[in-house]
């Protein structure tokens, strides 16, 4: 009985199921290489700062200023230490509803983005904005709301009497999507040439405006939310498979999609309200989770979370230093390599 | 085990199942016969509590089934549906486990034990799929990815079968595997087995006890020898059928007459 077991999970051929230990040593990987991104990312900036001093501030967690002078030190802590973190808790909450998205609509090119979910999330921040514009904390809410008021409009309309298929799916996502897009136009209009102007690089996705008090709640709500996603994973798993199939194994599908449809709306809505529609992560990196890792969700959404944190600081890190000393919304970039990728994933499949 | 009484089933202003009364019991292989649109697949989903009835009781061990949870439901009834939808790359042996979701300890996480991986070993074997279970199921042919179902099913180890046209993919050898396959599982492990099912023929020679459907209705229940008649299926599906014993199994044989010119 034992040999039969472990036949079956030491096999040499392709891994063909998801264990815990498996699960562990990827997670570990990835987050090792996060934290080295981070480090090496913080580095690097249109200043140059002395390497070897920075380095060992960071190791101090910013408690010995190491040499550097008081300017160095702020450059490094004040500004690319939040907004690297920043970068990373996006990055991770958009490829973790990404994954959500794909799991739940049984659809691989289901996405925050593509699916006029950010752009809601843009429209409730922008009513925030504009209505409620010194209140900072309105932000979040309204993103929320709005991507939230997205994903139930995508599903109702999505729904047909065959359920929702991956082409209804589609087809609802690009109408919400060009409809709120119309929207934000519409409101862009209505502000002056000044506001306009960083409203529209805050559109295409900006890390660098964010203030100090968004960076802890995107950040804990980036971890809540691919935490609350990994414990609903094995149900994931079924759902991916077909509803109907879930339900009979003993998966509450209704539950579940109460769940994920939250969340995922929680975690675009913080991203969204931070630093605007940053494309593509939700994608690409659920995408090459999959395609390297296997669809086992206990293994792709930490994993996605992880890579969608690395994916986005890297790609920010880029916007920022490129053509310093001006800066490239970070969206520009996510697209960039996105979408050439995702065609080249397609290909591939 | 499971029991239907006087179910009736409507929506969309049809009435789908009209007061049917059915009883599973250990042991027993029960098929439904009947033309499209006779309400079959419509009474196999409200016994396993998808759909809700409009009138009448479905009991699962004496309990109405609206009031038992999913997790409960699914670890005394296994469906085995007529095809997987495999948009996600899946292998054979991660698909097959998923049969054992209802016995998780944590619903929604957690990890297979060693004895999930035994008893999906276990089935494997059974279905004769152990030399594929490291390929994805979308490289799988029609045949094999039946079986798929089938293992999936049976490693829930639920007592209740509910095979909804299961051999409609199959070839001629592996349908009678499959439902050999239900045969055994009911006589050694005392299942219960309901097969909705258009092969007439195969019913005749698997079941125990036949129901015969049209709009809805039970026209007929009981033994195939009693039920398989020429006036009660001419009756049924509005064609002449001619009627005798298969010579090598003694079990009623139906062959249409298909009127010439």
């Amino acid at each position: 009985m034992t040999s039969t077991a472990s036949e079956v999970v030491a096999s040499p051929a392709r891994p063909h199921r998801v264990t815990l230990r498996k699960t562990l040593i990827a997670c570990a990987v990835l987050a090792g290489a996060l934290l080295l991104a981070i480090v090496l990312m913080a580095l690097l900036g249109s200043e140059q700062l002395p390497v070897r001093a920075s380095l060992c501030a960071l190791a101090s967690f910013g408690t010995s200023t190491c040499g550097l002078s008081q300017d160095q030190f702020d450059i490094l802590f004040q500004i690319r230490l939040p907004r690297i973190l920043l970068a990373a808790a996006v990055g991770g909450s958009l490829a973790t509803a990404g994954a959500g998205y794909q799991a739940l609509l049984r659809n691989p090119l289901a996405e925050p983005y593509l699916l006029g979910i950010s752009n809601g999330a843009a429209v409730g921040t922008m009513i925030a904005l504009v209505f409620f514009g010194a209140s900072e904390w309105t932000r979040p809410i309204l993103a929320f709301t709005g991507a939230l008021a997205a994903t139930l409009a995508v599903y109702r309309l999505a729904r047909g009497r065959a359920g929702a298929t991956p082409e209804r799916l589609i087809l609802a996502g690009v109408i919400v999507t060009t409809f709120l897009s119309s929207v934000i136009v519409f409101v862009t209009v209505l502000m002056d040439a000044t506001r306009i102007r960083s409203f529209t690089f805050w559109l295409l996705g900006d890390l660098s405006g964010t203030s100090k008090a968004l960076l802890p709640v995107t950040i804990i709500i980036a971890i809540a939310g691919a935490l609350a996603l990994t414990l609903h994973a094995r149900s994931l798993n079924l759902l991916m498979l077909g509803e109907r199939d879930a339900f009979d194994l003993g998966v509450e599908v209704g539950r579940v999609r109460i769940v994920v449809f939250l969340v995922a709306s929680l975690l675009v809505g913080s991203s969204v309200a931070a630093s605007g529609s940053v494309g593509y992560v939700g994608l690409v990196v659920p995408h090459l989770a999959r395609l390297s890792l296997g669809s086992d969700n206990r293994l792709t959404i930490p994993a996605a979370a992880l890579g969608g944190a690395l994916f986005v600081i890297v790609a920010d890190t880029v916007a920022r230093t490129v053509i310093a000393p001006r800066e490239l919304p970070v969206g520009a970039i996510t697209a960039l390599i996105g979408a050439p990728l995702f065609i080249y994933l397609l290909r591939r499949a | 085990m499971l029991e239907a009484r006087n179910l009736t089933v409507a929506y969309d202003y049809r009435i789908a199942v009209a007061d049917v009364t059915l009883s599973l019991n250990a042991g027993e292989i029960t098929a439904i016969i009947g033309p499209n649109g006779a309400g079959k697949s419509t009474l196999l989903r409200t016994l396993n509590g998808q759909l809700p009835g409009s009138s009448g009781n479905v009991l699962l061990d004496g309990e109405p089934i609206e009031r038992l949870s999913r997790r409960t439901i699914s670890r005394r009834i296994a469906v085995v549906a007529q095809e997987a939808e495999l948009r996600f790359p899946v292998t054979v042996l991660e698909f097959v486990l998923g049969g054992r979701f209802a016995w998780a300890t944590h619903s929604g996480w957690g990890w297979e034990t060693e004895r999930d991986l035994h008893v999906a070993e276990s089935v494997l074997r059974e279905t004769e799929l152990s030399g594929l279970s490291a390929r994805l199921m979308n490289e799988l042919s029609g045949g094999e990815r039946q079986r798929a179902l089938m293992a999936r099913a049976l490693a829930t180890e639920a007592p209740i079968l509910l095979l909804d046209e299961p051999t409609a993919n199959l070839d001629l050898s592996h349908q009678a595997t499959l439902l050999s396959l239900v045969r055994t599982r009911c006589d050694r492990h005392r299942a219960a087995a309901l097969v909705v099912t258009h092969d007439i023929n195969l019913a005749a020679q698997f079941a125990d006890y036949i129901l015969l459907m049209k709009q809805g209705k039970t026209i007929h229940a009981g033994r195939p020898e009693e039920v398989l008649r020429p006036e009660i299926l001419q009756n049924i599906f509005e064609i002449r059928v001619l009627v005798d014993a298969h010579p090598v199994t003694g079990a009623p044989r139906v062959t249409p007459v298909h009127e010439r010119g």
